[in-house]
């Protein structure tokens, strides 16, 4: 069973995306902000994707992911954004970033995304 | 000074023949009374001396004031000789000393309806054109001053809208997202119900595009609407927005034929915003055109450029309406936007995508006939040195 780790500042999107994403047959593990998304992939073994809102206080999806990168964690990442275009180019660049998800999500675009990150069927 | 001389010259003749008219009605009143004197038919001679005199009197007048008069007329056509003469002289000077200042005005002007509102005078001349020079910065001073205001403002809209429709998007993606959460168990749902969980999806996706448009024409508004333009398959675009449409066209039992001519070159596009643009002309095409309706998709190779026609045997849009069509918030009948969901934003981004990408967009339409929105991009330049 893949373990995704998503991560949004609303609770409500927090259990929109949980309930799908369980549906679909994942094991999801949920983050207020950045620094919680740091805080526990850096403390127990790393998920086999990150959903990270773009867009959070105290630490963003970005920064999350800069500060992951940088530790050496390679973990698959999708940005879920507000923006209806994508990454910011530049400012993105180097991050590892798997793909862009807009608000409000596309459910078969994203687990058809998720589903090509994960490998041929829920790893196990 | 000269001209004032003139001016006394004829004060004088006006004169002269006042002098004339009072002096000839003074002597026919003293005949008059001589003549009562005398009585009637006595001292005649009296009477006849008296005329004769008073005759003699009004000649001598006469030869006295025309001497005058000739005087006069000298004196009036040399004053009006000098006058011109000196106003010549003085225009000459007041010309001179104008025209700098206001060929500096005229210029200053030209720059100021060119848009440079740093455009200002120098002041100097005559009081006259030194007072106008200083009206003319005060106004340009105040135009910059209201234009950088407006500025600031349109800025701030702009600010507003992107962050609005930015935060707008969080609770749009929660309704969106449980309804359809509640539609994936429908078979736990009465048709009621079901039913207004679709009224629920149909209201929240007409938000989203409204918020999509809304967002598209800021971003342009604030010249930040941007496109990443790359050589595309124009054959594979256009098929593959048929192919997102094809649902709606036989819900609506509309035929949706295309006609592309083989060997299309690439166009330069940004795949996804030319998406966008051929899906709202299909849309609207859908949408404005009654069932039945019979909609084509054209595709040719003109010199650089590839056109591509959305054409349709709907209702056509009247004149008057297709003169503004590409306007934002510019929609059909008020009784057809009832039944059509559209934002009224739609043509107004599709044309500032297109131009974006350097191309154009026009629309033909015959009221009763049908309409035809022609695109045209430009064909990226390998292929263009190949078909040449």
């Amino acid at each position: 069973m893949a373990r995704i780790l998503v991560a949004d500042d609303s609770e409500t999107i927090l259990l929109l995306l949980r309930t799908r994403l369980e549906m679909e047959g994942y094991e999801v593990e949920t983050a207020a902000d950045g620094q919680e998304v740091v805080d526990q992939v850096s403390a127990a073994t790393p998920p086999d994707v990150l959903l990270l809102d773009a867009m959070m206080p105290r630490k963003s999806g970005i920064d999350a992911l800069r500060e992951l990168r940088a530790a050496g964690i390679e973990t698959p990442a999708l940005i879920v954004s507000a923006h209806t275009e994508g990454g910011n180019g530049a400012e993105h660049e180097g991050l590892g970033i798997d793909g862009y998800i807009t608000k409000p999500i596309d459910f078969d675009r994203l687990f058809a995304r998720i589903a090509e990150l994960t490998g041929p069927g829920p790893a196990s | 000074m000269l001209t004032g001389l003139a001016v006394i010259g004829v004060a004088r003749f006006l004169q002269q023949r006042q002098d004339y008219e009072n002096a000839t009605a003074r002597s026919y009143q003293r005949e008059i009374q001589a003549r009562d004197r005398l009585g009637r038919g006595e001292h005649a001679a009296a009477a006849r001396a008296a005329v004769i005199g008073q005759q003699r009197r009004r000649t001598e007048l006469r030869d006295e004031i025309s001497s005058e008069t000739r005087d006069t007329a000298l004196l009036v056509g040399a004053g009006l000789i000098a006058g011109l003469t000196g106003a010549a002289l003085l225009f000459t000077g007041l010309i001179a000393s104008m025209r700098r200042p206001l060929e500096d005005l005229v210029e200053a002007s030209g720059q100021l309806a060119g848009g440079d509102l740093d455009a200002r005078v120098k002041i100097g001349g005559l009081s006259e054109t030194a007072t106008l020079g200083t009206a003319f910065n005060e106004m340009a001073g105040e135009l910059q001053r209201r234009a950088g205001e407006r500025d600031q403002l349109e800025r701030m809209k702009d600010e507003f809208v992107l962050t609005a429709s930015h935060e707008l998007r969080s609770p749009l993606t929660s309704v969106q997202g449980f309804a359809e959460l509640l539609l994936l168990e429908r078979e736990k749902l009465s048709p009621k119900q079901a039913e207004t969980v679709e009224v629920i999806l149909d209201n929240t996706r007409h938000l989203v595009r409204l918020l999509n448009d809304l967002l598209d024409l800021a971003r342009s508004d604030a010249g930040r609407l941007t496109i990443r333009p790359v050589p595309t398959d124009a054959a594979g675009l256009i098929e593959e927005a048929v192919r997102t449409m094809r649902a709606q066209f036989d819900a609506r039992r509309q035929t949706l034929a295309l006609k592309l001519e083989t060997e299309l070159p690439e166009i330069e596009a940004d795949r996804d915003r030319i998406r966008q643009v051929l899906v709202n002309l299909l849309t609207n095409a859908n949408e404005y055109c009654p069932e039945g309706a019979n909609i084509g998709v054209k595709a040719r190779h003109l010199d650089a450029e590839v056109e591509i026609d959305v054409i349709d045997d709907g209702p056509g849009i009247p004149e008057q309406q297709l003169a503004h069509i590409f306007e934002r918030f510019t929609r059909g009948d008020a009784g057809e936007t009832q039944r059509v969901g559209g934002t009224g934003l739609g043509l107004a981004i599709s044309k500032s995508l297109v131009e974006l990408h350097g191309g154009r967009i026009v629309a033909e339409s015959t009221p009763g006939v049908g309409s035809t929105f022609c695109i045209r991009l430009p064909a990226t330049a390998t292929d263009r040195g190949e078909a040449i």
